[in-house]
């Protein structure tokens, strides 16, 4: 398209995207671009205020969750992630970035979304809500730390693995959005970072901002307590 | 991502809302013509399945849902080459570094496919890809800046095709792309570079059958040196009229 036909697009009908057009002989792709680059940059700019938000927020809560995390790491703890979905997806991620870092130390954690064959017996033979609690009661051992992800803060076989995370006595990191849900108030997450958001979206990408300043603050930790 | 600290439209951001509203449009009319969308990422194999249940299980209710599906190959050209059908769309996540990648872009266009190419590093030329979707700053590991403005974000990028892919179908009349539109940026027979191949099989001395735009054919290749299965050609009027190096644009 260009440039001129770009501005007269833009300049045209600027509330046209609270009117999906339903009529089958729209042709003026040009014009639905401009609309989709003006919502994607609407998008950006709440992405990267719901992060600021959640980092300022929940600022005290990281420092208190990496202190508890890097001293569980110093007596020889392990860093145990789960999820559904997409958060499946981040915890693997917060795995990857703690176990094979591009920088710093490499820490130990294991995914417990990675073994298809565990989840899918689990889920065969008792239900889909004990496919994080049975792997954290058969691996985890008192002073690990479970780590995990629910946009809804209700998600029950995270609220499950959280219940047995705290019989056991594990450090235990919670992300949330909305209000926290479930996940916010069952006493059974000490460090739970809540991104007060509605948005699926915008909560995940805060989540990984978290994670990733939660996973910057272990590191630094550990070279003040133990230079390498 | 470079993002202006008190807002997200500074030209980076302008850069990424505007590549995504294009991958996306094209993304949409791809699903509209009944394609797959194969993802790939060689480094964290995390996103390409984060990506895909994106678009399987969507979660807004009432979004249509889309076949995608992450490439669990080990090696991501030998499994596109015989998952993806023509028409179909690559999306590939990482960086420039990452192996793999490069290989499987140059090929995809032979194969039929469209390609989108979500990375970061520094930025590759446009010929790599239908789409690049390129993200600024320091390269990162894994989802998400800790600090805004400081790291790379993929989770963002990849939710915002998602999103604007659902926007291009609520506009049903540019599901289809005009048929005014030219075919190609070149003419196919009289092209200086020819048309890019990948060659299946050698048949005798003489020729070879090749798919070149997702279409086999059988060309001559006594032109060039000896070619096997799997490398790439230049094909002008039925002859292969140079071996191309797939990792090089």
């Amino acid at each position: 398209m260009s440039d001129r036909a770009r501005e007269s697009t833009r300049a045209a009908e600027p509330t046209g995207f609270l009117y999906p057009f339903i009529d089958a002989e729209e042709r003026d792709a040009g014009s639905l671009l401009a609309e989709l680059a003006g919502s994607a940059r609407r998008k950006i700019a709440e992405s990267q205020a719901v992060r600021r938000d959640a980092l300022r927020a929940c600022a005290a809560m990281i420092d208190a969750a990496a202190t508890a995390m890097c001293s569980s790491f110093l007596a020889g703890g392990r860093l145990f992630t789960f999820g559904n979905g997409g958060s499946a997806t981040d915890a693997r991620l917060v795995t990857s970035r703690f176990l094979d870092p591009p920088s710093g130390r490499a820490l130990p954690s294991i995914c417990l979304d990675d073994d298809r064959a565990v989840i899918t017996a689990l889920a065969n033979d008792v239900g889909f809500d004990v496919v994080f609690a049975r792997q954290l009661r058969a691996h985890a051992r008192r002073g690990d730390i479970a780590l995990g992800l629910s946009t809804s803060g209700g998600s029950a076989n995270v609220l499950e693995a959280f219940a047995a995370a705290h019989d056991i006595g594990l450090t235990t990191v919670g992300l949330a959005g909305y209000d926290g849900g479930s996940m916010a108030v069952s006493g059974h997450v000490e460090h739970c970072l809540v991104v007060r958001s509605d948005s699926v979206h915008r909560i995940q990408e805060a989540q990984d901002a978290l994670v990733s300043e939660l996973w910057t603050q272990v590191q630094r930790r550990l070279d003040q307590v133990d230079p390498r | 991502m470079t993002f202006a600290a008190s807002n997200g439209t500074d030209v980076v951001a302008g850069d990424l809302a505007d590549a995504v509203a294009a991958a996306s449009l094209t993304l949409a009319r791809a699903f509209a013509a009944g394609a797959t969308l194969w993802c790939v990422a060689p480094e964290w194999p995390a996103h390409a399945e984060h990506v895909a249940v994106e678009f399987v299980h969507p979660v807004i209710v009432g979004t249509r849902a889309f076949p995608a599906i992450p490439v669990g190959a080990a090696d991501p050209v030998a499994g596109v080459r015989v998952l993806a059908r023509p028409g179909d769309v690559v999306i590939v996540i990482g960086t420039t570094r990452a192996t793999g990648i490069r290989p499987l872009l140059r090929r995809a266009g032979a194969w039929g496919l469209t390609s989108i190419w979500l990375g970061t590093g520094p930025r590759p030329e446009a010929a790599w890809a239908d789409h690049l979707i390129w993200l600024q700053g320091p390269d990162a590991h894994g989802p998400g800046p800790g600090v805004p403005g400081e790291a790379v974000d993929f989770v963002l990028a990849y939710h915002l095709l998602w999103e604007l892919t659902q926007v291009v179908f609520e506009h049903p009349g540019l599901l289809t792309a005009p048929v005014d539109e030219p075919a190609g940026e070149v003419c196919i027979t009289c092209s200086d570079e020819g048309r890019l191949a990948e060659v299946e099989a050698v048949t005798d001395d003489a020729h070879a059958d090749v798919l070149a735009g997702g279409r086999r054919e059988s060309i001559d290749v006594r032109l060039v040196d000896p070619v096997e299965p799997g490398d790439l050609v230049l094909v002008h009027a039925g002859v292969a009229i140079a071996v191309v190096d797939g990792a090089e644009p």
